[in-house]
């Protein structure tokens, strides 16, 4: 029994370990997004077995260490490291033009480990608050997907034009798994890939329209100005707490508890909110770009990891973006974890694990991922950057994913799953370009279709 | 050959180099993953689990495709070693007063960012930018008050 536990522990530990180490390498390139990148490998990683602790030690340090990792390219280059980066773009890009880029980085990755550490246990506990709720909002399920769905486009960039999209969203998807099924082909995989990667498709598609060809076109290539390199602290391991100020720690501190009780709002939006309130009660310039940006990458973090585990450990369901978008495969893996509307029995993490599990692994995924990723960041953020943009060209990164999108189109339907991957893609795409119907409502729309326009036909037949 | 350049998906590429890189994607991803399909189904009992296993292949074979292409291709970027200069740190500064307002004073700042603007060599321009801002004050009180944007725009961060 207990050489057992102690498998389960080192896979556990191990697993925790890969995913740090693979996050990390893809954090440093720029605008590789989570949901493209966090959700295929998880799903990998639960279709080949790995036993429950494994998979949730995969996924948050994967996680958390592609959260350091992205401020690279935030910091130093001035690009965005995915979309959870663009609410520190302002204070990042000031800072690099007083010369201290440095100084950015690291105010931000040190608010994001204390940032982290606090978040798990709280998701935790409020995750344990919220379950006696949880039965009701199971057998509510399809409803509650809808309300989700409705309240997610609501708060998306496109208003009320995403929530009327949200229409011809979810018939596309009603209609596409009605013409597979007549093949006998069921997909899943396929439509959460589709809409991750959709703007690259809607991107592809544009080339070849002479039109958006033309408005595409450039006459030079991007300027990227990679910003000194300065070490401020012997050793390699650094201290957070020494990085940042006291002032600047409790404001991190306190802004990630805050943020670690909401799991239904955009962690971006969470992001602008919480650098508001902190900028406001900084007086010094200078101090209050190294707070806000400490604090704000510290909500990010936060967040992600309360959206991530809150709905999981009470519900198990995926009520929240991050859910529904990068951690989806933690819910919803057919044939491993399945979530059924019907009944509202769900089969997936939440059962597998208990709450003093979700805890322990927890935080052990995410001190494995400050082990590996905040030294490494800290140390070697110049040379990273610079590798990258010198070595690893555009082309390069769109060859992956159209290797990706192939591979797993035809693994889960063939010819059928990757004609679903472009329609979706394309759809998604164009629409989160012309009326901000994003990723996130997209997810929010398949969960819709799957789960809410099943139960509305029964509804209407009875 | 002249390069042909598009922004698509954030970046810049080149139209031939891309149409390249997406054909070696497909034909190296697609190769491993049937190629370990094939061979695993022979070798693996259960054929959900080759599957799998031929996937993660498949996935291996996307990566090799990636750096192949990054052989291949040279990012169409171009890369300067950024120094800030001072005459636009003045600029930034004069920026940073529109946006926030009041630049705060140094006396507020805790000893601990106090150092690390000294070691920054930025404490120097904070301080000369007070000097001028008080010797502004004291000469002209009206021009001052009315330099200070609206208290809305402050709380906003300047934000638009």
């Amino acid at each position: 029994m207990t050489g057992l536990v102690l498998d389960q522990l080192l896979i556990a530990l191990g697993m925790g370990v890969l995913g740090a180490m693979i996050f990390a390498g893809i954090g440093l390139i720029s605008g590789s997004d989570e949901t493209t990148t966090l959700a295929p490998l998880t799903l990998l990683v639960v279709l080949l077995g790995v036993p429950a602790p494994g998979v949730l030690t995969f996924f948050l340090a994967g996680a958390v260490a592609k959260h350091m990792t992205h401020a690279v390219p935030t910091a130093l280059l001035g690009i965005p490291g995915d979309t959870m980066a663009t609410p520190l773009m302002r204070e990042a890009n000031l800072l690099r033009n007083l010369g201290v880029p440095h100084i950015a980085l690291r105010k931000m990755i040190s608010g994001a480990v204390i940032a982290a550490l606090i978040a798990v246990p709280l998701a935790v506990l409020f995750a344990v608050m919220l379950g006696p709720f949880g039965d009701p909002i199971k057998r509510a399920a399809p409803w509650v997907f809808l309300a989700a769905a409705v309240a997610i486009a609501w708060f998306s960039k496109g208003r009320l034009a995403a929530v009327l999209a949200l229409i011809p969203f979810v018939l596309v998807i009603v209609g596409l798994q009605a013409v597979t099924a007549q093949y006998g082909v069921k997909l899943s995989v396929s439509y959460f890939l589709g809409i991750a990667i959709g703007p690259l498709i809607a991107a592809l598609f544009s080339l070849l329209a002479p039109n958006e060809r033309q408005a595409m076109s450039r006459t030079q290539a991007r300027t990227f100005s990679l910003s000194p390199d300065v070490k401020g602290w012997g050793g390699y391991f650094p201290n957070p707490l020494r990085v940042l100020d006291r002032k600047q720690a409790l404001w991190t501190g306190a802004t990630a508890v805050i943020s670690s009780a909401t799991f239904v709002f955009s962690p971006v939006a969470m992001t602008v909110i919480m650098g508001e309130v902190v900028g406001a009660r900084v007086k010094h310039v200078y101090h209050r770009l190294t707070t806000v940006i400490a604090a704000r990458n510290g909500v990010t973090e936060a967040t992600y990891i309360a959206e991530a585990l809150i709905p999981l450990i009470a519900f198990g369901l995926p009520l929240s973006p991050v859910a529904a978008g990068p951690a989806a495969p933690l819910f919803n893996a057919p044939p491993r974890f399945t979530v059924d509307a019907a009944s509202g029995q769900v089969n997936n993490l939440h059962n597998l694990l208990s709450t003093w599990e979700f805890l322990g692994y927890g935080m052990a995924a995410v001190i494995i991922a400050v082990l590996v990723a905040y030294p490494f960041t800290m140390n070697y953020a110049h040379r990273a950057a610079s590798f990258v943009s010198r070595k690893i060209s555009h082309e390069a990164v769109i060859s992956t994913f159209v290797g990706l999108i192939l591979v797993i189109g035809i693994w889960e339907g063939g010819a059928l799953g990757l004609l679903v991957i472009v329609t979706v893609g394309l759809l998604g795409g164009l629409l989160s370009r012309f009326v901000g119907f994003n990723i996130g409502v997209q997810f929010m729309g398949y969960y819709t279709a799957v789960l809410t326009v099943p139960a509305l036909a029964a509804l209407l037949a009875g | 050959m002249k390069q042909q350049l598009y922004e698509v998906w954030g970046d810049t590429v080149d139209s031939r180099h891309l149409g390249y890189s997406i054909l070696i994607g497909a034909v190296v991803s697609l190769s491993a993953f049937f190629i370990a399909q094939h061979v695993l189904l022979g070798w693996v009992a259960s054929a959900q689990m080759a599957r799998a296993y031929a996937m993660l292949v498949g996935i291996l074979g996307c990566l090799g495709a990636g750096a192949i292409s990054a052989c291949l291709f040279k990012p169409k970027r171009i890369v300067v070693e950024h120094q800030a200069d001072p005459a636009q740190r003045a600029l930034l500064l004069q920026e940073l007063k529109e946006e926030f307002g009041d630049l705060g004073t140094l006396a507020d700042l805790p000893a601990s960012t106090v150092t690390e603007l000294k070691e920054m060599d930025l404490y120097e321009l904070f301080a000369a930018e007070e000097r001028a801002a008080s010797s502004v004050r004291a000469e002209a009180p009206h021009a001052n008050t009315l330099a200070v944007p609206p208290a809305a725009l402050a709380v906003k961060g300047g934000r638009p």
